[in-house]
This record gives C-alpha cells, sequence and structure tokens, in this order.
C-alpha cells in the first residue's frame, strides 16, 4: 500500500483510467474472439448442408441421367437424353464445389471413390448413347447393350451407397459442428458475464485506490487544514511521497512552525499578563473605547476594592468623588486621545466610598491604523507618600518650632543672665575708674568682685556659646580664608597673652598660602583658647610653638608647648565640659572648664576635627599637642606638594 | 579740632528705657559721670512712647527684652512717628547678643548696638559720637 501511495498524482490517475479501459478492451477483444468464432462453426454448419444437398444433387442428376439414356437406348428418342445432358452441364461445377467444401479427410476418402464412381458413370452413360446411336448391329449391340446398361445400374448403385456414405459422414459432421457452435455460442456467454464481473471489480478497485491514494487522504489532510485553522495539534500522516504526501508534511512543518510561534506568543503574552496581574503597588487595568473596564489587576483590586467581576463592563467614572465624576473622567478621556496620554493627581473613591489620593495615568491605545482601540489606565495609590509627606512637612515645622524654641531659649536665657551682669559689671567698673575715692580695703573689694564677674561673664559666654552652637543656633559664617592668614593673626593676638606668662611664641607657616573653610571669627576662637591654654598650663618649659600644614583635603593647625604636658589618665576627658582635670585647686589658672569643650563644638560645626596628643622627647613626655583641622578648599589643595614650613620668629 | 562742644552734647535731652531699675541706674550713673544733666529714664516700656513723643529727645538708650511692648516694636514706633529728615539717634542695649537681634535692631532703625554687659566707658564714648552727628546733621539742616 505504502508503494502505491508513494506514487505521484499524475501515475494514480493514469491507473484509475487504465484499469476499466483495459477492462473494456479485453471484454470487447473476448467478444469479437468469441463472435468469429460462432460464425465459423455456423460457417461449417451451412457448409455441410450444402455439402449433402450438393452430394444428394450428383446422386439425382446421375440416377436421371441413368433412366434418361436407358430410355433413349430403348426408344432411340432423342428427348430421353435430356436429363444426361443437364447432368453432363451440372455435374462439373456440383464436384467443383463439393471439392472445395469438403475438409473433413474422411469425408474427402469418400468423395474421392464418388469422383471416380461419377467419372465412371458419365463414361458408361456416353458409351451407351454412343452406342445407341450407331444402331448398326441393333442385334449383338442389343446385347452389349444390355450388359452395359446393368454394368451401369450397378454402378449407380455403388454411387447411391457412396452417396449415402458421404452424407451420413457429413450428417455426423453437421452434429458436431452444431454442437461447438453451441459450445461456443455457451462459452461467450461465460465470457460476458466474466468480463462484466471483472468490469465491476476492476471499477471497485480503481474506486478503493482512489479513495485510499487520495480521497481518504485529502480529507485526512481537510480535516488538518482545518485544525491549523482552530490552532490544535494535527493528526498524524504517513510521510507519502506524492504531491499530497509533501502537501500534507508542508502542511505539517507550518503548523509546528505556527505552534511553536503561538506557543511562544502565549507564553511571553502569559508572562506579561503574569507581571501585570501580580503587580499590586500599581492598578494597572484597561478601557475600552466608550471608558468602560476591560481588564482588572491585583494592584487594581487592592488599591480600589473592587474585584475584578464586580467592575468588569463598568464606566471608570465610578472610581472618582461625586464632585468630579461629571467631567473628570471625560476631560481625561478627551486629553488622552488629543496628547496620547493624561495624568491627574487627586482624590479617588474606593469600593467601600473612603477616598485615596491617586495618582492617575490613561494612555490611549492604537492599532497599527492608528484606530482608537481603548485605553491603558495606571492608578497609583499615593496616600502613603502625601502622608510621608506630610509628616515630614510636619517634623520639619516641628523642628524648625523647636529650633526657633531653642534660640528664643538662648537668646532669653542670654539676656537674663547677662543682664544682671551689666549692673554688677558696669558698677564695678564705675568704682575702679573713681577708685582714688575708695579705702584701700574696698579696692581690693572692688577688684575682686569685677574678677569673679568677669569670670562669670566669660562663663555665661562659652555655655550661650556651647548651648547654642548644639541648638544650631550657632550664626556661622563660613568663607574662604588663607591659612597663614589665620596663623598670623592668631598669633598676633594671643602674643601678649603667651609673653605675660614668660614664654617665648614661635609661628611656622605653610610655605604656600593655602585656603581653608571657616568661620573666622570661631576659628581664632579656637586657636586662642589652645594658645591661652599652652600659655597657662606651661609653667615648667619656656614656650609655645603654632604652626600650620596640609594633610590631603584638609589643613591642620597645631599648638605646642614644652610644659609637662596631660596626664594620660585624662586624656580622655579632655574636651568635656566642666572638667578642669583637677586644676581647679591651682588658684593661679583662671578658667571656665568650657574652653575645649567650646572649641570641639566649634570646630565640629565647621566640619573639622580636634585632638591631643602627648609630645615625648628621648621617651620622657616632654610637652603637648593640640590640634585641630579644617577643611581645605579643593582648587588649593594643589599646594599639598609645596608643604614645606618656614619658620618665623614670635617676638 | 573739636566740631562741637562738648557742653553741647551734655546738654543734650537723653531718654533710657530698660525695665531694669539695676541698669537704668547705671546709665543715670554713667550719663552723670560724662556730665549730662537732661537725663530721662523710664522702667516701663508702656510709657516709652508717650515719653518720645513729650520729650523729644535727642538721643534714645533702648533695652530690647521688656515685659509687654518689647525693644523691637518701639522702634518701630518711633520711626513710624518721626519724620524722614528727623536724625534722632537709637542706641540699643541688650543682652540678647544673637545675630538675629542685631540685625533686626539695626534694620528697625536702631543707629547703633552696643551688647550688656558693657564697658561703661564704651557707652560713653558712643552715646556723645551719636549726639555729636545729630548735632551736626541738625546744623547742615539748619544750614
Amino acid at each position: 500500500m505504502r508503494f502505491w501511495a508513494d506514487r505521484p498524482l499524475a501515475i494514480k490517475g493514469l491507473v484509475f483510467i487504465a484499469i476499466p479501459l483495459a477492462i473494456l478492451f479485453g471484454a470487447l477483444a473476448s467478444l469479437y474472439l468469441a463472435s468469429t468464432a460462432e460464425e465459423r462453426a455456423e460457417a461449417d454448419v451451412r457448409r455441410a448442408f450444402a455439402i449433402q444437398r450438393d452430394t444428394y444433387q450428383v446422386h439425382a442428376l446421375l440416377s436421371q441421367a441413368a433412366a434418361g439414356v436407358r430410355g433413349y437406348a430403348l426408344t432411340g428418342q432423342d428427348r430421353f437424353l435430356e436429363p444426361f445432358s443437364v447432368a453432363e452441364r451440372e455435374l462439373p461445377p456440383t464436384m467443383e464445389r463439393l471439392d472445395d467444401a469438403i475438409e473433413d479427410p474422411g469425408v474427402r476418402q469418400e468423395f474421392v471413390v464418388l469422383e471416380q464412381l461419377v467419372d465412371a458413370k458419365r463414361k458408361g452413360l456416353g458409351d451407351i448413347v454412343r452406342v445407341s446411336r450407331g444402331g448398326a448391329d441393333l442385334a449383338s449391340s442389343r446385347q452389349a447393350l444390355e450388359q452395359e446398361l446393368n454394368a451401369n445400374r450397378d454402378l449407380l448403385e455403388r454411387l447411391g451407397s457412396q452417396v449415402d456414405v458421404i452424407q451420413r459422414k457429413e450428417a455426423v459432421l453437421l452434429d458436431q459442428r452444431r454442437e461447438r457452435v453451441d459450445d461456443v455460442r455457451s462459452r461467450f456467454l461465460a465470457l460476458t458475464g466474466i468480463s462484466a464481473l471483472l468490469g465491476l471489480l476492476g471499477s471497485v478497485a480503481a474506486v478503493y485506490l482512489f479513495s485510499t491514494g487520495i480521497v481518504r487522504r485529502v480529507r485526512v489532510l481537510e480535516g488538518n487544514a482545518e485544525r491549523l485553522a482552530q490552532g490544535e495539534e494535527l493528526d498524524d500522516l504517513p510521510e507519502e511521497a506524492d504531491e499530497i504526501g509533501r502537501l500534507a508534511q508542508r502542511l505539517g512543518r507550518a503548523s509546528a512552525l505556527l505552534r511553536a510561534r503561538e506557543k511562544e506568543l502565549s507564553e511571553s503574552e502569559e508572562r506579561f499578563r503574569l507581571v501585570v496581574d501580580r503587580v499590586s503597588d500599581y492598578g494597572i487595568f484597561a478601557l475600552d473605547t466608550d471608558g468602560n473596564v476591560a481588564t482588572w489587576n491585583l494592584g487594581a483590586e487592592r488599591i480600589k476594592g473592587w474585584r475584578a467581576i464586580e467592575i468588569l463592563g463598568r464606566h471608570f467614572s465610578s472610581f472618582y468623588p461625586p464632585e468630579t465624576r461629571e467631567f473628570l473622567p471625560q476631560r481625561m478621556i478627551e486629553r488622552a486621545i488629543r496628547d496620547g496620554s493624561a495624568e491627574d493627581e487627586g482624590w479617588r473613591v474606593r469600593r467601600d466610598g473612603t477616598r485615596f489620593w491617586a495618582n492617575v495615568v490613561i494612555t490611549a491605545l492604537r492599532d497599527g491604523e492608528g484606530t482608537l482601540r481603548g485605553f491603558a489606565k495606571v492608578t497609583r495609590d499615593m496616600s502613603e507618600r502625601r502622608r510621608t509627606e506630610e509628616e515630614l512637612r510636619s517634623a520639619r515645622e516641628e523642628a524648625i518650632a523647636a529650633s526657633r524654641a531653642k534660640t528664643a531659649f538662648l537668646s532669653r536665657t542670654s539676656h537674663e543672665l547677662r543682664t544682671p551682669m551689666n549692673a554688677i559689671l558696669g558698677f564695678g567698673q564705675l568704682l575702679e575708674i573713681d577708685e582714688e575715692h575708695l579705702a584701700t580695703q574696698h579696692r581690693s573689694a572692688v577688684t575682686q568682685i569685677m574678677k569673679a564677674g568677669r569670670h562669670l561673664l566669660s562663663l555665661i559666654n562659652d555655655l550661650l556659646d556651647i548651648s547654642s552652637i548644639e541648638a544650631g543656633a550657632n550664626e556661622l559664617v563660613i568663607e574662604p580664608i588663607g591659612l597663614r592668614e589665620l596663623l598670623t593673626e592668631a598669633h598676633a593676638i594671643g602674643l601678649p597673652l603667651v609673653e605675660q606668662a614668660g614664654l617665648s611664641f614661635t609661628l611656622d607657616l605653610p610655605e604656600h598660602e593655602v585656603t581653608v573653610l571657616a568661620d573666622k571669627r570661631r576659628a581664632l576662637q579656637v586657636a586662642l583658647n589652645l594658645i591661652g591654654n599652652s600659655a597657662k598650663y606651661n609653667r615648667t618649659g619656656k614656650s609655645v610653638r603654632l604652626s600650620g600644614r596640609i594633610e590631603g583635603s584638609i589643613a591642620i593647625i597645631e599648638v605646642e608647648d614644652d610644659g609637662p604636658g596631660i596626664e594620660p589618665a585624662n586624656v580622655p576627658r579632655l574636651f568635656t565640659a566642666f572638667d578642669r582635670l583637677g586644676e581647679q585647686g591651682r588658684s593661679a589658672t583662671e578658667g571656665t572648664g568650657l574652653g575645649l569643650a567650646l572649641s570641639k563644638s566649634l570646630v565640629e560645626s565647621m566640619s573639622g576635627e580636634i585632638g591631643y596628643q602627648p609630645l615625648t622627647a628621648s621617651g620622657v613626655q616632654g610637652g603637648a599637642r593640640f590640634w585641630f583641622s579644617l577643611p581645605v578648599l579643593p582648587s588649593a589643595a594643589e599646594h599639598e606638594a609645596d608643604d614645606a614650613s618656614k619658620k618665623i620668629q614670635g617676638s | 579740632m573739636q566740631l562741637v562742644a562738648p557742653a553741647e552734647i551734655t546738654s543734650c535731652r537723653i531718654l533710657a528705657i530698660d525695665d531694669e531699675e539695676a541698669n537704668v541706674l547705671l546709665l543715670r550713673s554713667v550719663l552723670e559721670r560724662e556730665g549730662y544733666t537732661d537725663i530721662h529714664c523710664l522702667t516701663d516700656p508702656k510709657l516709652a512712647m508717650r515719653a518720645y513723643v513729650d520729650l523729644q529727645p535727642d538721643i534714645v538708650l533702648l533695652d530690647l527684652m521688656m515685659p509687654e511692648i518689647d525693644g523691637f516694636e518701639l522702634l518701630e514706633a518711633f520711626s513710624r512717628h518721626d519724620r524722614a529728615e528727623e536724625f534722632r539717634p537709637i542706641l540699643v542695649l541688650t543682652a540678647d547678643t544673637t545675630l538675629q537681634a542685631r540685625r533686626r535692631a539695626l534694620s528697625l532703625g536702631a543707629k547703633d548696638f552696643v551688647a550688656k554687659p558693657f564697658d561703661v566707658i564704651e557707652v560713653g564714648l558712643r552715646i556723645a559720637n551719636l549726639l555729636e552727628t545729630r548735632i551736626l546733621y541738625r546744623r547742615l539742616q539748619a544750614g
């Protein structure tokens, strides 16, 4: 069957036509053969009849001729010769016909005998006639004639019996031939029947082949085409080599390709759908061209409270609060159609009627031809952000208010503490000025009052400074300042203080000017505080040294002395307020105990650091080094490489 | 070279406003010691405006932090009252040394600003300077 299916359609068509045609030709040929056979048999029969008739004719002609000749011989009347002349005329063609007709060898044998007998008879009869015409010796001839006549009569009898023999034999042959005709006829009938049957079978075979080779497969193919159209999987078709087979294969390949593409497409669509569906922070959904909800996602359900089955098909104005429902949705749609998309931020309502602050973007969806297909709507619940913003705003306002309150408190405190100091120091100063009017003991009392009063005032000032820095209410004026300028100024201001303590004051300037970012007044305050400390506490050494250097993007200002330094145990508490490291007992040292704490606050408020390092000379502690840093203005940092110091003698 | 005679300065009318009795007394002592004779002191800021209008002082020494009516309000009221061409200096004397206070007071028309506790000599000099300016200004106007 496979071999058949593999043949091309042209061959198949040829076969379908050839089978019935061959059968038809076969049937016609057999009919022709049968009819010629019948004809031949019938001719044989006719010939047998002719032979019988002719043999009988020969016998009849000779009998009549014999009777006539006898009559002539007896009477001598010529009229008795008539049959003899008829026989003489008729016999040769008749005998010739017989000679032609006879085929059977047995009959021909008899016919040869008959021919001799006929010839002998004709000779005998001719002799009699000649004798009778002579008439000379009638008497003697009479006898001879009598003899001759008798002999002729015998001959005729023998002839008659020979004719009978032929007749009989022909009769037998006739019977045989008749039988053959019948036989041929019945065989012809049978052949016709068989032909008809073969024709029928051939047609059935052709139809079967047509069906198996073409129709059934075309039907399967048709089914597959239908499945292809519906995107279903195709029925398996054996891979025959003919046109239908190839068509089926191509269809199969097309289907595979189509299904692969469809799968890819549907997978990507599915992925996209899943992504959109699972987005819970954004409500993403589609509207049809009339603004009715066409799709819904998790985020939309979460934000708006509607479930998909409840909202699909409803107009999206349901999401708007009553005051904007009448005009805003329509306006959004119009803007989206005109500009491609429309964005809006405002109140929307949930299913339960509660409101939320939303950011909404509506985008018009158009197909390849630009026809509007609907809208995509992305809704974001901004309540959280809005709340956060409001919280941030109120926190900021609170912070500002707190800062204002702190500032107000500080200026109040400043006022409250300074106001009495004003009277104390003011009157004290007046007394000092006019001290020649005072008694000696009162003078010293005024001196003590003024000393204590000034101490209290510096305490108050430091305290207020620290507080205002910590409250952020400190007014820093950060500006670019030359480091050399700053150091030189600090040296100049600090010089009297250091000299008063009987010490020398050295200044080491960086070779190049470097610009630092700082509040000049505050930076000077810090430097002077450190210089003042060195002058105050260096009671064993001889000098104080101020220097500046650059380290990367920072400038470091150092104040060193060759005094006793700081006890290692006290170092951690150096920059703590009101901790004077057990120095309180020394009446000679003045100070509020706030200087380093204030310096630390100031330096840190200028984005710098402050620190202490003990100085060691040959393993023995040999002085204190306090330093603080300030940021360098970036463009000036290139002078770092030339950070060689230049010594300037203080006094 | 003295443009203005010291007597002309010390004869100027001074109005001092401070809610603190001790401070008012201190100012009076300082001023009297400098030789001023026409000194008017107030500890109740509610009376300040009335005194300002009635006395037409040559200079006002004004505290900022006072109950009920503070110095800033008085500064505004004074500048509203004065004609534009008038140069009537106001010296603010305050224990509030914050930058905001300084800026605000100067922008509201104060001619000078001294932090408390002040140096009595410095205050005397500043008052004298301001009065000298006022006298020269009036001379120019009188022309």
